[in-house]
């Protein structure tokens, strides 16, 4: 297992079970004893976290903003392959996908890129102004560079290499090229002219050809004149008929999926049954109920020829399809993706509706007008470990031992230009069944403010002084601090109640912890000791996942004045004028230091 | 140990461009550097394969024969391969530049044959990214990805697998961790000793 590099996660105060107030689901043997206590274990903590790259910070609520909590707003669609932007209004009309060139691979979802087929290949089709008028000609068709699936496997070939979405659309597996509206009708106008003996025939041939935006189309035109013929009279008896049939429920079925358009008070009133559609052009679609090919197809190609899930996700409904019975479930049948169009979005608090991130409404720009991220306001926390025994610093030890105690340093670092004062409390045990100690030796202490690098760099010297406080002798050199690190004989040794060290605008404090040992035969006799009469209820079932993770809940307050007019951060100058303001943060992170080993 | 060794490992150039003494750099007239560049050992540049058909709209001037252009504070980790990419155009093969724009992070063992690569990316190790792929800014790419040729990567994206996807969004705090400039210092000749 790869060593876990120690992290921070922090709780957004969305999650909070005070404002949830759903005590309910908490079990209330869990609950009574230390209820205030986040537990990193517990299910729902997992959707609370986040690293502080995802967290914003809204400047009115002061108070932290996540991703799962703040309300966002799409500014901008645009096509991830050909970047162009996309207006909202063709999203209503074209959908949600590239309508230009852009195309996923159906069995790997690399990207499509047109191919001649006929001469040399010109994959970019960057085509010099002095190209000669028609240097390639003749089908184009898709392929993949990664898989090498080209379009030719269900059939397909374009005419134009540009403009591909709506070639395509026209297209059917095959190459056949689908019917409009327009060519059936005069297709079945010339059927019938043929003579009334041909006319079953083509009728019956015309039955299968029937994708699902035409019988889409035809039934509704179906069910528009049926409505419309329905007869008025008969009064009553409104109540007794929820069958398909009926005009009444049916009215109601088509408002639901065109509109409301046809919703007609009078409808109400409506009874009886009508007839249903009959053939192909009033939308009837005789079901193919017929599996023998599909069956033999799986004979000859086995699992591998049918579709993953994810491959079945990724295709788009195809209204050009032939049928609904019987969708395509071979990758034989897959055809091209459209990319899927991608969103710029800004967020706003949920509480106080203030755009707390904007980005700029074009594609190209990577700046945005409004960006108010946590990392600006709350101090860092990063952890690593302290005193490896016996190796050097650079390579930490995989798993931390049990009963061993080991001690962290945790490195807060103030991103405001205002002195904080920083209170951390954890819980003595850490929650869960295998409760390891944990001491922060230095839970009270105050970070300076984020001066200007120029005025750090000017007091240079000031500063080695001030790098130690636990040290009384002269300031050192970094290496031979670090040999006395490891000697663990000198002054240099993590006090309670002292700062390990500090810097411009940041603080180290040591976190001491004792991990637990993960034999389960311990857990009755730990419960034992301390004789609170619950050594029946120990749960001693195997180790669960993530178990041995020791992941330290903590909570964090941080304090700090707002001058009257003075920033409070420099991008945002506050409104505030009050002489000296109070300003207060309060929030639970989660540390994970490591896993704990099973000796 | 003296304190100044009489023959670092980089080579450092005049604009800031630390280049190891075990990087292999072939055609080095086609390479251009931006300055404050890291290139670690045993990576390989391949400023060789430059274009070779001209377009003739340029008027045919060599002087326009870049073969792999980067920017400022990139960081290109040992054991990388930057290539440029290749194809047939007009009937012959040809190379084409590639271009990397500022604090693009490369790391170890990848393979890059991208048409460009944009500011503020970061590439992990063993990746290999495919020919004239476009990968534009703020892009993470994980490690062991297989960036498919030809593949487009818009801005902010997370990309991952084989052949790579886009796995997720880069989150608006997380744009500060693409700055390669304290990496840049941490690398060199004589440095400062490191804080413990």
């Amino acid at each position: 297992m790869a060593p876990l590099t120690p992290y921070t996660f922090i709780q957004c105060p969305c999650s909070d079970p005070s404002t949830l107030a759903r005590s309910g689901d908490v079990a209330p043997s869990d609950a009574d004893d230390d209820d205030r206590t986040f537990d990193p274990r517990a299910p729902r903590a997992n959707f609370s976290l986040y690293p502080l790259e995802y967290l914003l910070y809204c400047e009115d609520c002061h108070q932290i903003r996540c991703p799962r909590c703040v309300a966002e707003e799409i500014v901008t669609y645009y096509c991830p392959n050909c970047l162009f932007e996309v207006p909202s209004s063709n999203l209503k009309s074209e959908g949600n996908r590239c309508t230009r060139s852009c195309f996923q691979c159906p069995i790997c979802i690399g990207p499509l890129s047109v191919t001649s087929l006929e001469s040399q290949p010109d994959p970019n089709l960057l085509a010099a102004p002095d190209h000669t008028a028609a240097p390639q000609a003749g089908p184009y068709i898709l392929t993949c560079s990664y898989c090498n699936w080209s379009s030719t496997e269900v059939g397909i070939r374009f005419d134009k290499p540009n403009s591909i979405h709506a070639q395509l659309a026209k297209l059917r597996n095959g190459g056949e090229v689908r019917l409009t509206a327009k060519e059936r009708r005069e297709r079945r106008k010339e059927a019938l002219q043929s003579g009334p003996v041909g006319a079953p025939a083509a009728s019956e041939g015309d039955n299968g050809d029937l994708d699902i935006e035409t019988q889409f189309a035809n039934l509704k035109t179906f069910y528009q004149t049926q409505l419309a013929d329905s007869n008025p009279g008969g009064n009553g008896l409104s109540l007794g008929d929820p069958g398909f049939a009926s005009p009444n429920s049916l009215s109601r079925i088509m408002s639901i999926y065109t509109g409301g358009s046809l919703h007609d008070k009078k409808a109400k009133s409506r009874v009886g049954t009508m007839r249903e559609a009959l053939d192909s052009d009033e939308g009837l679609q005789i079901a193919d109920l017929d599996e023998t090919d599909a069956i033999k197809m799986l004979h000859e190609e086995g699992c591998d020829g049918t579709l993953s899930t994810e491959q079945l996700r990724n295709q788009p409904p195809h209204l050009g399809g032939a049928h609904l019975h019987g969708r395509s479930r071979f990758t034989s049948e897959l055809r091209p993706i459209p990319y899927l169009l991608r969103t710029k979005r800004s967020k706003r608090c949920p509480i106080c509706r203030h755009i707390i991130s904007k980005p700029e409404p074009k594609m190209q720009s990577t700046r945005f007008r409004i960006r108010l991220v946590a990392g600006s306001y709350i101090p860092s926390i990063t952890v690593r470990p302290l005193n490896v025994p016996g190796g050097t610093p650079a390579a930490p030890p995989e798993t931390l031992r049990p009963l061993q105690p080991a001690q962290f340093l945790l490195t807060f670092k103030n991103p405001i230009f205002e002195t904080v004062r920083v209170t951390l409390a954890t819980p003595a045990t850490t929650p869960g069944r295998f409760a390891s100690k944990v001491t922060v030796l230095c839970p009270q202490f105050q970070i300076d403010a984020n001066t200007d690098v120029w005025d750090e760099a000017l007091k240079d010297n000031d500063r080695d002084r001030r790098r130690r406080k636990g040290d009384d002798g002269p300031s050192q050199s970094s290496s031979s601090a670090s040999a006395q690190l490891q000697g663990q004989g000198g002054t240099h040794q993590a006090e309670a109640g002292k700062i390990w060290e500090r810097g411009r605008n940041w603080v180290s404090i040591v976190v001491e912890v004792v991990p637990a040992s993960l034999r389960l035969d311990l857990l009755p006799l730990i419960a034992k000791l301390a004789g609170d009469g619950a050594e029946e209820k120990v749960n001693v079932s195997p180790l669960k996942e993530d178990e041995d993770l020791l992941e330290i809940p903590m909570f964090v307050r941080i304090e700090w004045e707002v001058e009257g007019g003075g920033d409070e951060v420099g991008a945002a100058p506050s409104r505030d004028r009050e002489a000296k303001e109070k300003k207060e943060l309060a929030y639970w992170c989660v540390l994970g230091l490591g896993r704990v080993g099973q000796a | 140990m003296s304190r100044r060794p009489p023959r670092g490992e980089y080579i450092e150039t005049d604009t800031g461009n630390k280049v190891a003494r075990k990087a292999t750099l072939v055609g080095t007239q086609n390479i251009m550097l931006g300055g404050k560049t890291v290139i670690q050992q045993e990576v390989m540049i391949r400023g060789d394969l430059a274009r070779s058909v001209q377009s003739s709209s340029s008027g045919g001037t060599p002087a326009s024969n870049t073969a792999v252009a980067i920017g400022r504070y990139c960081f290109l980790s040992r054991g990388c391969c930057l290539r440029p990419p290749g194809r047939l155009y007009k009937g012959s093969f040809t190379y084409m530049p590639l271009r990397i724009n500022d604090h693009v992070f490369v790391g170890p063992g990848s393979v890059i044959q991208a048409a460009s690569i944009g500011s503020h990316v970061h590439i992990g190790a063993k990746v290999v990214i495919g020919e004239f792929a476009i990968i534009k800014d703020y892009v993470r790419i994980l490690d062991g990805s297989v960036v498919p040729a030809n593949m487009v990567i818009p801005s902010f994206s997370i990309v991952a697998g084989q052949p790579a996807r886009v796995i997720g969004e880069v989150p608006e705090g997380g744009h500060e961790t693409f700055e390669l400039r304290d990496l840049y210092k941490t690398v060199g000749n004589n440095l400062p000793p490191a804080p413990s």
